[in-house]
């Protein structure tokens, strides 16, 4: 059981992860707080999960990274979807949909 | 205000030193982390405490090593360099597993005393190594050249020791004395044997890249 846990909280990670930057590039604190945020603080990201996983990304060029000068001077590393990880998002979403329609017929959950 | 470049140097120091990057962007992290914490009105003590909880010593060191292996795993070696030694790993293990079940290469004797032991069923089994190496290339962002050189690794690895045994063979002519150098023999010798473990293990290894290739293709034009 401890094993599907892990795979799920990781694949729902990456689902936030790359949703979110399908939408617009963001920076990794932006990424964090956008998905704390939204999901109303149930997910919570700190960077000892985010950032392994936004290298990852980058290093099986989901999305490419780029260091960006903000108005206030500050530099920093913005990460834009490339067409690779649009292509990967497409399929992980569709499992997840299956997953959760699944879980739903069998548990009777309607907000699951 | 606190300089966080100065903290995660100090908190975590060696990222800072084998990442300088990955700290910079740490720091800005924790940097809009705090200021998020002022602007939700926590007492500038009660932010800091809060942020730096994010890179406390477990957290921190396991961020280090994740980080770093990530960094490590970057450019030739992630996308070449391991899958190709793990394709040579699995193309040993098969030698391995076939001396000890006894299927023994298939010598064959040629003229002036040449020989090559023809490893057929290991040839055979070789497209499996060559599918895997391109599979953890591509599964770490290797183009199709990279997937290919990853898938046929092995095959250059056994082309450079035969080179190296060959010039090892020469050099060791200069040296002993009743040690005489044939090139008459040497130069045929290592053409056959290169022929048979290097250009036929290549071949092989290529066939497995090459099939896993064109499944990925038609997977992906179906989906």
């Amino acid at each position: 059981m401890a094993s599907i846990g892990a795979q799920i909280k990781r694949g729902s990670a990456e689902l936030a992860v790359l949703t979110l930057l399908a939408r617009t590039p963001l920076h990794g604190y932006e990424i964090a707080k956008q998905i704390e945020e939204q999901s109303g603080g149930v997910l919570r990201f700190d960077m000892a999960s985010l950032y392994p996983m936004l290298y990852g990304f980058e290093r099986r060029s989901w999305v490419k990274a780029e260091w960006e000068t903000l108005a206030n001077g500050r530099r920093r590393r913005c990460y834009r979807l490339t067409p690779l990880g649009r292509k990967q998002l497409a399929p992980l979403r569709a499992q997840w949909r299956d997953f959760f329609r699944a879980f739903q017929s069998l548990t009777g959950f309607q907000d699951a | 205000m606190p300089d966080w470049k100065l903290i995660v140097h100090k908190r975590l120091p060696i990222l800072s030193v084998a990442s300088p990057e990955s700290a910079e962007e740490l720091a800005g992290h924790l940097e809009d982390r705090y200021e998020g914490y002022l602007r939700a009105e926590l007492s500038a003590d009660i932010a800091l405490q809060h942020t730096l909880d994010e890179i406390e010593l477990t957290r921190g060191n396991w961020l280090t090593l994740r980080l770093l292996k990530e960094d490590i795993m970057k450019g030739f070696t992630r996308r070449i360099g391991l899958p190709g030694v793990l394709a040579f790993a699995a193309a040993m293990a098969i030698a391995w597993a076939l001396d000890l079940a006894h299927i023994q290469p298939k010598t064959i004797f040629l003229a002036n005393g040449l020989f090559l032991p023809l490893p057929i069923v290991w040839l055979c089994l070789l497209p499996f190594c060559g599918a895997l190496g391109a599979i953890i290339s591509r599964r770490n962002g290797g183009t199709r050249l990279d997937r290919m050189i990853a898938g046929a690794f092995p095959a250059v690895i056994l082309f450079s020791v035969l080179v190296l045994i060959f010039f090892a063979g020469w050099a060791i002519s200069f040296l002993a004395a009743d040690y005489s150098w044939n090139w008459a023999m040497a130069v045929p010798a290592l053409a056959l044997w290169m022929a048979g473990y290097g250009i036929m293990t290549a071949i092989a290894l290529l066939a497995g890249a090459a099939v896993l290739e064109q499944a990925q293709k038609r997977s992906m034009q179906s989906m």
